[in-house]
């Protein structure tokens, strides 16, 4: 008789030994995979908060505005590496707005001119200051970005000329002989600001608008409209916000920009933003931590839980044991036949566990603060778990053997009477 | 011709106490062996070395003039030697056509019907067969391993006068019929009256008795290979 036999058999006819084993590995597993999946979700939830922080790094010229910009190929170089996420500047001038159809009022000379308002160019107005901070919102169409252009404007704006997505408005600065630029409107945005907020209500010391006046076009349509006062040479662009997708990567992302020998940082500097990361990298980090320690101690605890178990039914089984040896059965396959048989229960109460977990995951994650739609477990957890999981029951079983294989088989046998 | 030498063989608990003490004995196939002492006096031990159960202190065990230490213990008990123990030994979750599977490759059931079990009882749950039939079960196990050597330890100490003289004859049958080198650890006279060769083991030696249907006759050493007539014939 093989031993696979005598394993299947053992596990059937000892069926309440059996169940034990069962239970015991099917609420283990779950518990692990169910503590991987909050484990992940965690992870997730701290790489979405490291990712919204807002974390970033600017990068300022040094000697002016005109005389040594921050380059075209400085921004492509910084951009390009990795973990840059997005990259932004804001350009600011007051302009004018003109519309053909709606006859938009203004001091011009020409019909249909607007009164003055506050440009922002951007390289990707959603990483626009006062996007980022929520003072504006968009509610309509797109952002504007570096290579797909048009104008950004206040909803109420739009309301008030019976403008909508897809019109075309002229822009150009304060000056009459200024250059005219024609623009599509991309987006509408609404004021979130309060009353409380300082800039929403009333202009700003040095520029007299307040946020309905704002509008966003990109950088070519800034440079279009400003290229009577702009310097010679150069883009005329004196800080670039560089933000980065992971704020724990910040350091090591500026580290490795200012390693960068094509840029003369005797021109440059480098001023880093991650404060709202510093405020809760902290806590994040202890729930992280908080999580793994539980994931680990209930690991342990349920893994010497098992040895111990299973050192007590391979220690009812010793007289079977010498026996078997007595008989002339190597003392490998008796090994190999107790692993077999727990292996039999794994293979059973593995992808129950599996199934299982995705249960009760979500409900123990919400003890963790997580909503339970985000606790997820994969295939990836039980694929880990299973590989893990037969290693450590081996080990488990050899670990509980070798009390008794040390022992010739009279010695067992005399044990036992 | 010897299938089993005991060469010499010493052996000591915890090297303190020494119940062996140079014993030496030859086994032959188609021959029942008793092996007869007061208890504690090293029978069980003995059996255990012959069987490599255990490894002797010092001195060799051969079977069919290998040293069973250099060619395996393991081996040694999966191949040449079959153990019928006292307590039985069966395994509890496998049924006596089971046990008696456990090592051979023969069926069960002939073996089992013709040591007086029927073939419901062998498909029994072992441990509801009495002690007579789980005896049986062992004696089957042991002669359908087809070892050699069969090596029995009070195969009759826990049976009724009866079923323990069925199982002296089964045993006596193993070595004249099946030509298997049968040897017995007993304190049954009964047993010993009708073994081929009684020895006893006394004061850590192995004497061979002079009169082998009668236990109680003067022994002679196994170590002085020469008995009283062959001495006589000189």
């Amino acid at each position: 008789m093989n031993l696979g036999i005598r394993a299947i058999l053992y596990s059937a006819r000892k069926w309440k030994k059996t169940l034990l084993v069962f239970f015991l590995l099917l609420a283990i597993t779950t518990l692990v995979l169910s503590g991987l999946a909050i484990a992940d979700a965690q992870e997730e939830q701290s790489e979405e908060l490291r990712g919204v922080t807002g974390a970033s790094f600017t990068v300022n010229a040094n000697n002016g505005y005109t005389l040594q910009p921050v380059t075209d190929e400085m921004i492509e170089e910084i951009a390009a590496i990795d973990g840059v996420e997005a990259y932004n500047t804001s350009q600011w001038t007051i302009v004018n707005l003109y519309n053909q159809d709606t006859l938009m009022k203004g001091t011009d000379e020409r019909e249909g001119v607007a009164d003055l308002f506050y440009g922002s160019g951007c390289f990707d107005s959603e990483y626009s200051p006062l996007f980022l901070s929520g003072a504006l919102r968009l509610t309509e169409g797109r952002h504007v970005t570096d290579g797909n252009g048009g104008i950004i404007l206040y909803e109420g704006l739009a309301d008030k000329y019976g403008l909508s997505l897809g019109d075309t408005l002229e822009i150009k600065n304060g000056n009459p002989d200024d250059p005219l630029v024609e623009c599509e409107i991309v987006g509408l945005f609404e004021v979130i600001a309060d009353d409380d907020d300082e800039q929403a209500t009333m202009a700003r010391p040095s520029t007299f608008y307040d946020y309905e006046e704002y509008i966003f076009v990109d950088m070519d349509t800034m440079s279009a409209i400003s290229t009577p006062y702009t310097a010679s040479e150069g883009n005329g662009i004196t800080s670039v916000d560089f933000f980065v997708s992971d704020a724990a990567k910040l350091e090591s992302i500026v580290q490795e920009v200012q390693n960068s020998t094509s840029i003369d940082w005797n021109s440059y500097y480098i001023t880093v933003n991650n404060e709202v990361y510093e405020r809760i990298s902290s806590s994040i980090a202890d729930t992280a931590t908080l999580i793994t320690m539980l994931i680990v101690v209930i690991t342990v605890v349920s893994m010497m839980l098992f040895v111990l178990i299973l050192s007590m039914s391979i220690r009812s089984r010793k007289r079977e044991t010498g026996i078997l040896l007595a008989v002339g059965i190597a003392k490998p396959a008796v090994i190999l036949q107790y692993v077999l048989e727990t292996l039999l229960i794994a293979v059973v109460a593995f992808p129950l566990a599996y199934l299982s977990s995705k249960q009760v995951a979500g409900a123990l994650g919400t003890l963790f603060g997580k909503a339970a739609q985000n606790v997820i477990v994969t295939p990836e957890h039980f694929m880990l778990v299973a590989i893990v999981g037969g290693v450590l029951l081996v080990v488990a079983v050899l670990v509980s053997s070798i009390s008794t294989m040390r022992l010739k088989p009279k010695q067992i046998l005399s044990q036992m009477e | 011709m010897s299938i089993m030498e005991i060469k010499q063989v010493g052996y000591s608990y915890d090297n303190k106490k020494k119940v062996l003490k140079g014993v030496n004995a030859e086994m032959e196939q188609g021959k029942l062996y008793a092996i007869l002492g007061p208890s504690g006096c090293g029978k069980t031990t003995l059996l255990s070395l012959i069987g490599g159960l255990d490894s002797p202190g010092s001195g060799q065990i051969y079977f069919d003039g290998q040293d069973i230490a250099r060619t395996g213990l393991s081996d040694h008990r999966k191949n040449h030697v079959a153990f019928i123990f006292q307590a039985y030994n069966l395994i509890d979750y496998l049924t006596p056509a089971e046990n008696v599977s456990l090592t051979s490759k023969l069926p069960p059931l002939p073996i089992l019907e013709r040591l007086g079990l029927t073939k419901e009882e062998a498909r029994r749950n072992v441990l509801k067969l009495s002690g007579g039939q789980q005896q049986r079960v062992a004696i089957a196990r042991a002669l359908a391993s087809e070892a050699p050597v069969i090596l029995a330890d009070e195969p009759t100490g826990n049976l009724d006068e009866d079923t323990a003289q069925d199982i002296t004859e089964i045993l006596k049958e193993s070595a004249h019929k099946m030509n298997k080198c049968v040897v017995v650890v007993t304190h049954s006279g009964e047993l010993a009256k009708q073994a081929d060769v009684v020895f006893r083991l006394k004061k850590g030696e192995l004497q061979v008795l002079e009169r082998i249907d009668d236990p109680s006759a003067q022994p002679r050493s196994r170590r002085n290979n020469t008995s009283r007539s062959e001495r006589r014939g000189r």
